[in-house]
């Protein structure tokens, strides 16, 4: 087998892992861009990917799942930004108090749930694939086998740009990420912006949560965002914090998780190909990041 | 007029809000499994009868307490160097794997310089583990938060290859050969599990409380962590600190794991700590980065999570809810006027009418 | 009919009260100056205005109707604009995106940026103030940003201005050029509020006078005929002061400290060109020039904090080598231009700030071990010799006043006795009777024999306090002049970069 027959299966398995990396730093840079540091991402992913299996698990409808697992998002994006907008808590120090919790708290309700500490039951998961394009050649073998959800990401990064940077909102919300007082003095609700900025976060990345539980697979299984937070706040680094950049880089990030399937086919041992994404992300963090300034309001309490 | 002292007493003292923060966690951990169908008050009495009841539970909570204190200080002391260490984990997987490895080999010295060779080589491992996160930081300005849980990733999965391969010893179970007896810690009570772990856990932290207070390098890393401009300013060297601080905060990591795998494991065996690297972080949030308080919430947390173990056994509860008091901790403790507001002292005083 | 009419205004902070039934009052295109000392109240009586602020009595009238403020918005729709001293801007985005935010001109969902870009370049012509729309705020300079500001409030339709010290970053000729500006807009029929505690310029520009002084109103409405300087400084500070004394140097040595040849590049940057300069002892040697010229990386450079592309320093015999250090050790002093960023930790006590830098002499440090005994005893007398208001040494900085907090760094320094000093804004927020004792503080050092380099944004105090004046522009030293010979006018040719000279000495 030559590695050009091996590589429509590795571009599928690119795009898989991408999407919820792509979702996931999407919502990074609406958090960043209002301001506040990502670094609650994880939370916000292990706990969508957690609300989606109980919504589709008590509802039998897998839409339902995705719906409760961007609640469930928001809900610690909302989490987040109470403690960092109202009660001024270290934005650094209230993402990783929040992944602790989203770690324990799903962990725990998933054994109150299906008295499983490992996993939970299978669930319905979201059927719909680009299966329309299953017969055209090398794209079928691609794009076939995708989720609607590939569909979703790629509007929402484009609907992403366009309302950040040719929407008033997404002025506002810039300017507000920028000089937190400059906004306030010309009579933006900054604290509104910022609430506004981590749910959407918080949703995108329920979303991310979701697709992993409910469309990658069919069931939760412990501590399944594997870190997924912190390479997608890696990604919103090197991107910029502009969504097409998410798009370029979670393709990068996606392909080198596919590598790492690839890699395990060919009988290295799984311990060591699993520490391919997170030796791309180390060294890409490492050397890639020169010179990238986050918006200046970020991490600033201000009171208006 | 009450209400107004008690708020000096809170605006001043970081115990208060601390002591706030834990009962309010065990509340609201309360309710959960209240809402759950436990029993919350039966849940917390077999808590504390199977952590303090009886010597055994003493001992078996100091146990679990020794690498918490470790922990603790590793991530205190990082944090005063600016740094949030999250890597606290793989840098004790370091220190816990070297010290295994060394512990097992056979060296041909006397016992005792073999015990001290195979402590010692899991503090520079750790101290090497760490160092590298603040050469990264210092060097190319990487995010520590991101370096850290990515090194975890790699630390972690590189020593589960190491022992389901190479090191792999006969038997299902991926763990190392059994370290030489020379080279484990001591019991302390012969009938009992506890060894000197806690001893050397508590001087170190007597020793860092004196190194915080009383040394230059304290001094500098004061200076640094709270306004690194006016350090460099003042002649002193920034990178030199950070990148001093992340070593001790990784040596006392790879000395939780050493002393971990000395006492406890006897040898590595995968996936063998359940999380006490960032369990570290909660022991440093509730002692608000007291070096001596760090004793104690080590074995708060120690005893809650080996009386939840025997509360596992005698029922149905998840331990899983000592985790989540841990998390509500670090959360609490970091948003004082959340506390504050909670206990109804956020109210300012009214002025005018 | 009042354009603006406050009455009965209070605020009470935790600890002072900022305002104590002020009333103020400004007319239909009239330019009405708030004068006052810094912690006056000026600005919280005009963050009220704004609405950034909430007064806890009082009332306001805008145009005769009594309305009530609750945020900018409120402000914005009544027709008020404010230019904050500190600039409300984002350096990464453009012009026309600082001014257009939140009044963005739309077409369906989207922002119009046809437009826009027309409807502010319309305003930038109107004003001739020759910016472009799409230029980043970062690459104007300070006057044109301030421009920035002021069009972000006539965009928004302001008729009613308030401006926040707007001259106290500018050179003198860009404060000609604004004042150009204040009386454009008041032939527009618009009304002004400036804040300021420069008294020339209130002569200057204003119509009427009004001072506050320690948040009470001392004086209401005064026309500019009937007052003088003097009259102004003493209602202002309320006793008589002396204005811009220069104290005669007597004994002034020979060169003590020089620099030579000294350049720097940052990012491909040349920030620093060819500098020489020298101070003799017992002199004090003034460096003026608009902020951002290369001020903060001579500075920089002449600490130790930063190593010099080219050149050298000469201290006394010697060369001077090395980091920041090794110049502390040298006995290179250091006030530095933002106590905040570099000079203060101010959540440790003052005693851990009265040795910083200094920790590791052998009396406060020995084998690497602090001697907090011999530290507190310092700190005690530290304290008193220079009256740091504060009710013990383990006090944290962040509790004492602006004005205190610099007496900590200023006690610093001089407790060590350095042979050279770089004052770098050594009175910048604070208070009148600081500032004296500050000025008293380093004449005595000057007298003393040791060299002085004076790096003030405030042209006033560089010329009052000076020997000689130096005036960078561009990185480069552009003129050295003995400060009684060159004037204001020449100093802010050279500022400006509109005459090059050559420097009348060497």
């Amino acid at each position: 087998m030559s590695i050009l027959n091996q590589l429509p299966g590795i571009l599928s398995s690119m795009l898989f892992m991408s999407i919820p990396l792509i979702l996931a730093a999407l919502g990074g840079v609406f958090s960043v861009r209002a301001g506040i540091m990502a670094l609650g991402l994880e939370s916000m992913i292990l706990t969508g990917a957690f609300t989606a299996v109980v919504g589709s698990y008590f509802s039998g409808n897998a839409w339902i799942g995705l719906l409760c697992g961007i609640i469930g998002g928001m809900f610690f994006g909302l989490c987040h930004g109470i403690l960092c907008i109202r009660y001024k808590v270290n934005q650094v120090i209230s993402g990783i108090g929040l992944n602790l919790l989203a770690t324990a708290a799903t962990t725990l309700l998933m054994q109150i749930i299906w008295g499983n500490k490992g996993s939970s039951e299978s669930v319905e998961s979201i059927p719909i694939r680009l299966s329309f394009l299953k017969d055209i050649p090398i794209i079928g073998d691609i794009f076939g086998t995708q989720s609607i959800l590939l569909l979703f990401t790629i509007i929402l990064v484009i609907l992403g740009w366009i309302l950040l940077f040719k929407m008033p909102f997404g002025l506002r919300l810039r300017m507000v990420g920028e000089n937190p007082k400059a906004a306030s003095s010309v009579g933006i609700p900054v604290k509104r912006m910022k609430y506004i900025g981590v749910l959407i976060c918080g949703a995108l990345a329920g979303m991310a949560g979701a697709y992993l539980s409910i469309d990658n697979l069919n069931l939760f299984v412990r501590d399944m965002s594997a870190s997924r937070g912190y390479i997608a706040v890696a990604i919103a680094i090197l991107s910029r914090y502009n969504p097409i950049g998410v798009l370029v880089f979670g393709g990068l990030f996606g392909l080198s998780d596919a590598i790492q399937i690839y890699a395990q086919g060919y009988g290295v041992p799984s311990q060591l190909v699993q520490m391919i994404p997170y030796i791309v992300t180390l060294v890409v963090l490492t050397f890639g990041v020169k010179n990238i300034q986050p918006p200046a309001g970020v991490g600033e309490h201000d009171d208006e | 007029m009450k209400n107004e002292k008690l708020l000096n007493l809170l605006n001043s003292s970081s115990v208060l809000i601390s002591f706030v923060s834990f009962v309010l966690a065990v509340l609201v951990s309360g309710v959960i499994m209240l809402l759950s169908g436990y029993d919350p008050l039966y849940a917390y009495s077999i808590i504390f009868e199977g952590s303090l009841g009886s010597l055994r539970a003493i001992s078996n909570t100091l146990i679990q307490a020794t690498p918490l204190i470790f922990t603790g200080l590793a991530f205190m002391i990082a944090k005063k160097a600016t740094m949030i260490n999250l890597g606290v984990e793989g840098q004790l997987y370091c220190g816990a794997l070297v010290s295994a490895i060394v512990g097992m080999t056979p060296l041909g010295l006397p016992g005792f310089l073999h015990f001290i060779i195979t402590l010692v080589s899991g503090v520079i491992a750790g101290a090497l583990a760490g160092a590298f996160i603040g050469f990264l930081k210092v060097k190319f300005g990487s995010n520590e938060v991101i370096t850290t849980t990515m090194t975890n990733f790699i630390i972690i999965n590189f020593c589960d290859y190491l022992v389901n391969y190479p090191l792999k010893s006969e038997g299902a179970v991926a763990q190392t050969d059994s370290m030489l007896p020379e080279t484990l810690l001591p019991k302390i009570l012969s009938s009992y599990q506890i060894t000197y772990a806690i001893v050397i856990a508590v001087i170190a932290a007597i020793v860092i409380k004196f190194i915080l207070d009383q040394t230059r390098f304290g001094y500098e890393i004061k200076v640094v962590g709270l306004n690194m401009i006016a350090g460099e300013t003042a002649g002193i060297h920034v990178k030199k600190i950070m990148m001093l601080g992340m070593s001790l905060s990784g040596s006392l990591a790879g000395l939780a794991g050493a002393t971990h795998v000395m006492s406890v494991g006897k040898r590595f065996i995968s996936g063998f700590s359940p999380g006490y690297g960032f369990s570290g972080i909660s022991v440093s949030a509730l002692a608000s980065d007291s070096p001596l308080g760090i004793i104690l919430a080590g074995i708060i947390f120690g005893a809650l999570k080996t009386g939840s173990m025997y509360l596992n056994m005698s029922s149905k509860i998840p331990t899983e809810f000592v985790s989540v008091i841990q998390a509500l901790v670090v959360i609490f403790v970091s948003a004082p006027l959340l506390i504050k507001s909670i206990i109804g002292l956020d109210r300012k005083p009214k002025g005018g009418k | 009919m009042k354009s603006v009419e406050m009455v009965g205004i209070v605020k009470q902070y935790p600890n002072v009260k900022a305002l104590d039934h002020v009333s103020f009052s400004l007319s239909k295109g009239e330019i009405h100056s708030l004068l006052g000392e810094n912690g006056a109240g000026k600005s919280t009586l005009m963050k009220i205005l704004y609405g950034m602020t909430m007064m806890d009595e009082g009332s306001i009238s805008i145009n005769g109707e009594v309305v009530n403020i609750k945020s900018p918005k409120d402000a914005i729709e009544l027709g008020i604009g404010m230019v904050h001293q500190h600039f409300m801007l984002s350096p990464v985005m453009s012009v026309m995106e600082n001014i257009i935010v939140n009044n963005e001109p739309k077409q369906g969902l989207f922002v119009d940026e046809k437009k826009a870009k027309k409807e502010v370049q319309d305003l930038i012509d109107r004003f001739n103030f020759n910016i472009n729309a799409e230029s980043k705020v970062q690459n104007l300079s300070v006057g044109e940003q301030q421009r920035v500001e002021i069009l972000k409030a006539i965009y928004r339709g302001a008729n009613i201005l308030i401006l926040d010290e707007p001259t106290a970053v500018l050179t003198p000729q860009e404060v000609d050029e604004l004042f150009v500006i204040m009386s454009k807009l008041k032939e527009d029929n618009k009304s002004i509020i400036i804040i300021t505690h420069k008294l020339k310029e209130t002569l200057a520009i204003a119509d009427k006078i009004s001072v506050l002084r320690d948040g009470k109103m001392v004086k209401r409405d005064i026309p500019i005929k009937n007052v003088t300087v003097h009259d102004l400084a003493k209602f202002m500070v309320g006793r008589d002061v002396q204005l811009n004394v220069r104290r005669e140097n007597k004994n002034m040595g020979d060169v003590y400290f020089k620099v030579e040849n000294l350049s720097l590049e940052e990012k491909g940057i040349k920030v620093l060109k060819n500098i020489n300069f020298s101070i003799n002892s017992g002199e004090i040697l003034g460096i003026a020039g608009i902020e951002g010229n290369g001020q903060t990386e001579l500075i920089e450079v002449l600490t130790g904090l930063k190593k010099p592309t080219e050149g050298r320093f000469i201290k006394g015999d010697e060369e001077l080598t090395g980091d920041a250090e090794k110049f502390i050790k040298n006995k290179v002093g250091h006030i530095p231009e933002d106590r905040h960023l570099r000079g203060l930790v101010v959540d440790l006590p003052i005693e851990d700030n009265l040795i910083l830098g200094y920790h590791d002499k052998p009396e406060f440090m020995k084998n690497g071990l602090m001697q907090w005994k011999n530290i507190a005893s310092f700190s005690n007398k530290a304290i008193d010799d220079f009256m740091i208001k504060t009710p013990s040494k383990n006090e944290l900085v962040s509790s004492l006043s602006g004005g205190n907090q610099q007496k900590v760094v200023i006690a610093r320094v001089f407790e060590q006795n350095p042979d050279v000093l770089i004052a770098a804004q050594p009175t910048r927020g604070v208070d009148v009777g600081a500032t004296e004792y500050i000025h008293q503080e380093l004449y005595k050092l000057r007298d003393e024999g040791k060299s002085i380099l004076l790096i003030s944004a405030d042209l006033d105090e560089v010329r009052s306090l000076s020997d000689r004046i130096a005036v960078i522009y561009d990185g480069r030293i552009v003129s050295i002049n003995k400060a009684d010979e060159i004037d204001e006018l020449q100093l802010g040719l050279y500022m400006t970069g509109g005459k090059d000279g050559e420097s009348d000495e060497e």
